[in-house]
């Protein structure tokens, strides 16, 4: 059983050029791509129209209802959220790399990577807002797998959440499939905190 | 064309990560019957070792150097066929087992070091993602190997990098293979602490410790 759940699927995802030439190898910025990677670059980023699918589902829960994990003390509510791209861009690096296609796939992986980001990006900035407008205090995102939150933890949230109504499910190494999924919380406290972000609540 | 303009033309090729080129010249080279080995050693490889160069001094970067290896991968699945009907093997550096350690399915990173091992006269046995740990051992052995590359993507994965090696213990193969890990969370400290012969922070330098390892 699942409390309110909530799925966003108007996702506009754009692409900070310089971040995907960093991810793709360009550790500083050449003057000029040359070909045929700029070629390529720009082929792989065509293909996005019909391979991203992002969405994004989450919940806000009362502390309670939570699993009491450390990390939640002190919240007056906890927004868990997954988001995702689909799968149909790790289907096409696979084609890509089964073909000899490396470098494609380098780029469109990255491109995934990035994506995957900008929906987590967004959603986070939704949720953010929610707090607000419950007159409370949001803290950074935080996935498990970083600082005390056990990467085992997204069991947790994947009990929190039905998370094949966007495709995404968990292995037993919890890890998301597809692996260009994001899952995080983030804490709403009642009162600012070191760790709340600076803008106040809508009403305060 | 003649051979030398022929191997000259394929080190271009391969430079210049042109890969219409680079098995359009290796059509010629069979249809010339030219020495095969030769026309890997003397014409595509030091066009490869150019791409590593160019990669140290910061003016490549890592789609050039993939871009070659695919080159390199083209001209070789053109030359193969023929080695093989002439019953000549390809002369190779050494045979590597790869793979991504059970529990995680990351495989692009490792498909990098793959490609960039093959592409510098490496053969590579590759065992995908999600590889139970015991398989690797298996294989290493079945095919004789010399090296064990082990990827892993996540701080709980990567135990199973310790895990193999512990395994080559326990089996008395200590020593009977190289082995190597890679992968985010990996560091050198940690290739320390559980006895790796070699840490790659890239494919480019996992071809270059593999090297080391071989004495080049």
């Amino acid at each position: 059983m699942f409390g309110p759940v909530e799925k966003i699927e108007n996702f506009t995802v754009e692409f900070d050029e310089k971040r995907i030439l960093r991810l793709i190898g360009y550790k500083k910025r050449p003057t000029e791509i040359k070909e045929p990677i700029k070629s390529l670059i720009t082929e792989e980023k065509e293909k996005l129209d019909y391979l991203l699918h992002p969405a994004s589902i989450y919940t806000i829960v009362g502390y309670d209802e939570t699993n009491k994990h450390l990390i939640f003390k002190d919240a007056e509510k906890v927004a868990i959220c997954i988001c995702t791209i689909g799968p149909e861009l790790e289907r096409e690096i696979k084609k890509l790399m089964e073909k000899n296609e490396m470098t494609r796939a380098l780029i469109l992986d990255a491109l995934g990577s990035e994506a995957a980001e900008e929906v987590a990006i967004q959603s986070d900035r939704i949720l953010a807002e929610k707090a607000r407008e419950m007159n409370l205090w949001p803290s950074k995102r935080f996935s498990p797998g970083y600082g005390k939150w056990d990467i085992k933890e997204q069991r947790f949230i994947f009990r929190m959440l039905p998370a094949a109504d966007i495709g995404v499910r968990l292995t037993e190494s919890c890890m998301m499939v597809p692996r260009k999924s994001v899952s995080f919380r983030i804490n709403f406290y009642k009162e600012q905190k070191l760790s709340t972000r600076r803008h106040s609540p809508k009403v305060s | 064309m003649n051979k030398e303009e022929i191997l000259k033309r394929m080190g271009k090729a391969i430079v210049e990560g042109n890969k219409d080129e680079t098995e359009a010249l290796a059509n010629e080279a069979i249809k010339q019957r030219l020495d095969l080995n030769e026309v890997i050693d003397k014409g595509y490889v030091p066009g490869i070792e150019k791409v590593g160069e160019l990669w140290e001094k910061g003016e490549y970067f890592l789609p050039e150097l993939i871009t070659s290896a695919e080159c390199m991968k083209g001209a070789m699945r053109v030359l193969q066929p023929e080695l093989e009907k002439a019953q000549i093997s390809a002369k190779s550096k050494g045979k590597v087992v790869i793979g991504t350690v059970e529990g995680d399915i990351h495989d692009i990173g490792k498909n990098l070091v793959a490609s960039m091992l093959a592409a510098n006269g490496f053969q590579v046995i590759d065992l995908g993602a999600d590889v139970k740990l015991e398989k690797f051992i298996e294989k290493a052995e079945a095919e004789n190997a010399d090296f064990i590359c082990l990827s892993a993507l996540l701080t709980t994965t990567m135990l199973g990098q310790k895990k193999v090696i512990e395994m080559l213990k326990e089996k008395n193969l200590a020593g009977r293979y190289k082995v190597l890990v890679g992968g985010a969370p990996v560091n050198q400290q940690w290739a320390d602490d559980i006895g790796a012969n070699g840490y790659g922070e890239n494919a480019m330098v996992a071809v270059r410790i593999t090297k080391k390892l071989i004495g080049e």
